[in-house]
């Protein structure tokens, strides 16, 4: 995938550079093999609205991308997978 | 046996041929019965009905068999509907000349059932066509299954049973809609799974039509499909928009009466509770979802099942709806839902108890112990709430939606945006996804700190809206009160400042397993205490009158080194009771995380299991007769569906002001009000009654005839709701001058159907002509009069007829009647002419300009004092005149009869010196509810007055001595 600067990433390696953003902003201390690609973010209460907010500015800075209302909702980011996948269909 | 069988063509030919012939024959012969004169009563009765219904499953049965593998599916959707009656019909809902007996149910059920299993075989394995030799493999079913299926089963059974037995919530939940649900899923566990959901439509809409009536149900998913039809008109979606907004404004003018339409009076509250808020979330997924929607999935979303009896609903999320349709094995999905239904089970059944005998009235709130009381139990009153939404979501779950929790351990909230989270929890994800995000997203370039306190004042300004809307929709009026526009006010800037500091210093997440220290729960429950107390002080203001009461309430504890002690002493003990609570529960979730990846413990399960079974022991008549003495008394009375005392004298004082305090969804009586129907006036709204601008407040209008719900109400020359009477009796007639309220003048059944005129009638015909020619009762009873009202009827009124004797009817609630009285009369600055009565007021610390509610709350320990002065002033009055002074207690229906209460105030009469009658026992061995007006009017109907009428005339007989009206 390519974003609008012209960097390339792979699937694994945007899922990577999330899971980082996510541990490091919100689950500081915890074990990393903890947060899975499957894990659940907002049902499972790691993302609330305020770093559901936080998230969305951090994926449009870093991957150059415009997301939606809508596309903050559990369909879109309620696992690492899913927010790569919305990322990569915006790349 | 297997190869003979499927090698041979004729059982496979034949075996279908005779299914059908034998189940044409048997329908035939169950709808013919009548002509074929097996006997019997005449007409198609629930026996027949049953018949016709199996025999028709069997006839259907060999159609699906004989069928190709491309036309079976329309025998099939026939089994779908056939299973759709087979349950409403064993749901006692449908009644053909009566209810069906317990075999004839099940008979029609088992055929179904069979029917559904045999051919399901059939459809698994298409591939052989109709090979017979596939018989044996139905015996051969996974045992794993099987057993799984049966602990399920049985758990939602002794449920059922349980429901019903403790009468929870109403009676269509507890007689009808949990035997659908319980029916429903036997059926819908056996369909082939593209027809479960069709099923569960199928039974949504039947419960509709068994519930509201057929025609209200026609009605109802009639306007309900014409609104979801304009979702998907095929034009743009602004105009579709458009366009429901217009309707929306055409049925909001109809629900306001400005359009007069009482033929939707009782869908009101079901259909707007189905569309008011899920038409916003459906109409925003159509805009955004990925998916395209389903007819089946959009007409489920709405016509929900467990909607028509609980118009306060989940705002179920659409999306979340599809997506978590069958989403895990079903019977972790199932047995999840039979948790969530046990928790709400246990909610409502606590929710029952501090209702009953916990909760205080606000006007009895004294002391700083009782407001603290008062305080506590006013917010844990909300567990009818969450009781409300775990039965229902827990119900959803037996039909495969897997939706999420609706509330998570709100207690337990250690802040004001963790409280938003946990709290009604749908309610959130709503306001977040079409409100919050898109409002957040719009304004992002003011700055995050601006956005965020826009955004979340915006949310709480709408969640106060659409607060008032619902209650609109509901109740037909627009909630618009300081009090609650206040507390969403105050809410919203607790969590807007908890959001900013949350911003700013984050929030602690954890990943797996974490063991909390002393210190990480003593925060905690520190956070939790001062949360919880923040909130019971707030809900108090969202449920007091006006800001004034509230204040006035608060004002109740004065500050003092003691009341401040009890305080602290209070928050020590709940602080404490949290850190325990918080403790166990890391403990709890620390060993479901070991367990996660494992089936649904068998632990767990067993929890479950013998919850259910202890409720069912326990609301069990036949087990708690044993107990005895108070416990009895108190499962009994658990077991009772009644409204508590406050909300009893709320609904007896709502029959004649307009009430506000009705205002709260977790009251039984916004219930009963949301019931009533709009063009159902108080007496005081028609014009058979006018305020008089004096101390009697209210009279009956002479000379006036009216229809009063249905009935003819005639008011004679003389203002008494009664036949006309010459002012000076007759030579030889014996006159009794009838006093008191509502009940006693005949509200809500005929001119001669109250118990008085039946009285007279039975009197004259029975004895005139032997000690007296003549017997005559003058019926001076207004609706809402007090014992103090009645004295100034007898000293301005009654004298004049020259009556033998004075018949005072009482009721439960006679001190309570003389203090609100006395607080409204003093809170006007009312020129009352008793000044022995203004002192007792005077010495209880009333003064002028208080208001009502302080003039209550100084004068309710004083009740008995202002009713005993009262009484005695009846009494001289009455014998001055050479009348006979006879206190007569009456039961009202509203109340529960307590037998202290009436001993009490039976010795306040006789000890004021009247002859006393009892007949709190007039309605022994009677269903109450077949004995009142309405569901929401519960004055006594034309067969409680003639209880009444009855057992005053034998109590009379038995007086003989003391009240000679017989020879």
């Amino acid at each position: 995938m390519t974003n609008i600067n012209g960097e390339k990433l792979t699937m694994q390696e945007v899922k990577e550079i999330i899971k980082g953003y996510i541990l490091e902003e919100f689950l500081p201390g915890e074990n990393a093999a903890e947060l899975t690609d499957s894990t659940p973010l907002i049902t499972g209460g790691i993302l609330d609205s305020l770093a559901t907010i936080k998230l969305v500015a951090f994926l449009e800075q870093r991957f150059q991308i415009q997301i939606q209302a809508h596309e903050t909702m559990i369909d879109y980011l309620d696992t690492i997978s899913d927010i790569a996948q919305l990322v990569s269909s915006k790349m | 046996m297997q190869r003979i069988l499927s090698r041979s063509n004729r059982w496979n030919r034949l075996l279908p041929i005779t299914l059908i012939l034998t189940g044409a024959a048997i329908t035939v012969i169950a709808v013919a019965a009548d002509l074929l004169n097996f006997g019997g009563p005449r007409g198609i009765g629930p026996r027949q009905v049953s018949l016709a219904l199996s025999g028709f499953a069997v006839f259907v049965t060999g159609v699906v068999w004989i069928s190709s593998a491309r036309q079976r599916y329309i025998s099939e959707w026939f089994q779908v509907a056939l299973a759709t009656i087979a349950v409403v019909f064993a749901a006692d809902l449908l009644v053909i000349n009566g209810l069906p007996e317990f075999g004839a149910k099940h008979l029609a059920l088992a055929s179904i059932g069979f029917s559904i299993l045999t051919t399901g075989t059939i459809s698994a394995s298409s591939a052989d066509g109709r090979n017979v030799g596939l018989w044996p493999n139905l015996l051969t079913l996974d045992k794993l299954q099987i057993s799984r299926f049966l602990s399920i089963a049985f758990q939602l059974g002794l449920l059922v049973f349980v429901v019903r037995l403790f009468r929870l919530e109403n009676q269509a939940l507890y007689q009808n809609l949990m035997l659908l649900t319980f029916y429903g899923f036997l059926i819908h566990y056996f369909l082939p799974s593209h027809y479960r959901l069709p099923f569960f439509l199928f039974i949504s809409l039947a419960a509709i039509a068994g519930i509201l009536g057929f025609v209200n149900g026609i009605k109802l998913i009639g306007i309900g499909l014409g609104l979801i039809g304009i979702c998907h008109l095929p034009i743009s979606y602004n105009a579709r928009v458009v366009i429901l907004l217009v309707t929306g404004t055409a049925l909001a003018a109809l629900r306001a009466g400005w359009i007069q339409s009482s033929s939707l009076d009782v869908i009101w509250p079901v259909l707007a509770s189905m569309f008011m808020f899920r038409l916003i979330i459906y109409m925003y997924d159509l805009k955004h979802s990925k998916a395209t929607p389903t007819l089946t999935s959009s007409l489920s979303y709405f016509f929900l099942l467990p909607n028509v009896v609980f118009p306060f609903f989940p705002v179920v999320d659409y999306s979340t709806f599809r997506r978590t349709y069958y989403n895990e094995d079903q019977h972790q999905i199932y047995q999840r839902g039979l948790q969530w239904m046990l928790r709400g089970v246990i909610h409502l059944i606590l929710y029952r108890y501090i209702n009953y005998y916990i909760m205080l009235a606000p006007g009895d709130v004294s002391n700083t112990v009782e407001l603290v009381r008062f305080l506590i139990t006013n917010f844990a009153l909300y567990l009818r709430i969450s009781g409300q939404f775990h039965l229902i979501i827990g119900i959803l779950h037996l039909f495969g939606f897997n939706l999420p929790e609706t509330h998570l351990l709100y207690f337990l909230a250690s802040s004001f945006t963790d409280l938003w989270r946990r709290i009604n929890i749908y309610w959130k994800d709503f306001m977040l996804k079409v409100f919050y995000y898109p409002t957040y997203f719009r304004i992002r370039q003011w700055g995050a700190n601006k956005s965020l306190i826009f955004a979340t004042a915006f949310v709480f300004f709408l969640t106060w809206f659409f607060h008032a809307y619902q209650w609109f929709w509901l109740r037909g009026t627009f909630l618009l009160t300081a009090p609650d526009m206040l507390f969403w006010f105050i809410l919203a800037c607790l969590v807007v400042v908890n959001t900013l500091y949350e911003s700013r210093r984050g929030r602690k997440r954890i990943l797996g397993q974490r063991y909390m220290t002393a210190g990480d729960i003593a925060a905690r429950a520190l956070g939790t205490a001062v949360t919880f107390t923040v909130m019971t002080v707030l809900w108090s203001l969202w449920s007091s009158d006006s800001i004034r009461d509230w204040i006035a309430l608060i004002s109740v504890m004065k500050v003092t080194p003691e009341n401040i002690a009890v305080l602290l002493l209070v928050f020590l003990i709940i602080t404490v009771v949290f850190g325990l609570v918080i403790w166990i529960s890391s403990l709890a979730d620390n060993k479901t995380e070991k367990n996660l990846k494992q089936p649904t413990s068998f632990g767990f399960n067993a929890v479950t299991v013998g919850a259910i079974v202890l409720l069912f022991l326990i609301g069990n008549p036949v087990i708690y007769s044993q107990i005895g003495g108070k416990t009895q008394e108190l499962i009994s009375d658990l077991t009772a569906n009644r409204l508590s005392d406050r909300e009893a004298a709320l609904l007896q004082r709502g029959y004649y002001e307009d009430l506000i305090g009705v205002n709260r969804f977790n009251s039984q009586l916004w219930e009963i009000y949301s019931k009533r129907p709009s063009d159902w006036p108080t007496l005081t709204e028609t014009e058979a009654a006018r305020q008089t601008g004096d101390n009697f407040i209210v009279e009956l209008v002479p000379s006036t005839s009216i229809s009063f719900h249905g009935e003819k109400l005639s008011i004679n020359r003389w203002g008494m709701r009664d036949r006309d009477y010459e002012r000076i009796p007759a030579p030889g007639t014996y006159r009794i001058a009838l006093t008191g309220p509502s009940f006693v003048m005949g509200y809500g059944v005929a001119d001669d159907e109250g118990f008085e005129p039946l009285l007279e009638d039975r009197l004259n015909s029975e004895n005139a002509g032997s000690l007296y020619n003549k017997y005559e009762i003058l019926n001076f009873a207004v609706p809402g009069y007090s014992a103090i009202q009645n004295l100034m009827v007898l000293e301005q009124k009654a004298l004049a007829f020259q009556p033998n004797a004075m018949f005072f009817m009482a009721h439960q609630r006679e001190e309570e009647a003389v203090v609100l009285y006395l607080a409204d009369r003093m809170s006007v600055g009312a020129e009352l002419p008793y000044p022995d009565l203004l002192e007792v007021a005077r010495r209880a610390g009333v003064e002028p300009g208080a208001t009502k509610v302080e003039a209550e709350r100084l004068l309710q320990p004083v009740g008995t004092e202002i009713l005993s002065w009262t009484y005695r002033r009846i009494v001289e009055v009455s014998r001055a005149h050479g009348i006979l002074p006879v206190w007569i207690f009456m039961p009202t229906l509203e109340n529960p009869l307590r037998h202290e209460e009436i001993v009490h105030l039976a010795r306040v009469a006789r000890e004021s010196g009247f002859i006393v009658l009892d007949l709190s026992d007039a309605y022994d061995n009677q269903d109450l509810e077949s004995l009142v007006v309405a569901y929401w009017d519960k004055h006594p109907n034309a067969k409680g007055h003639m209880l009444i009428a009855e057992d005053l005339y034998r109590k009379l007989q038995e007086k003989d001595k003391e009240i000679p009206l017989f020879q």
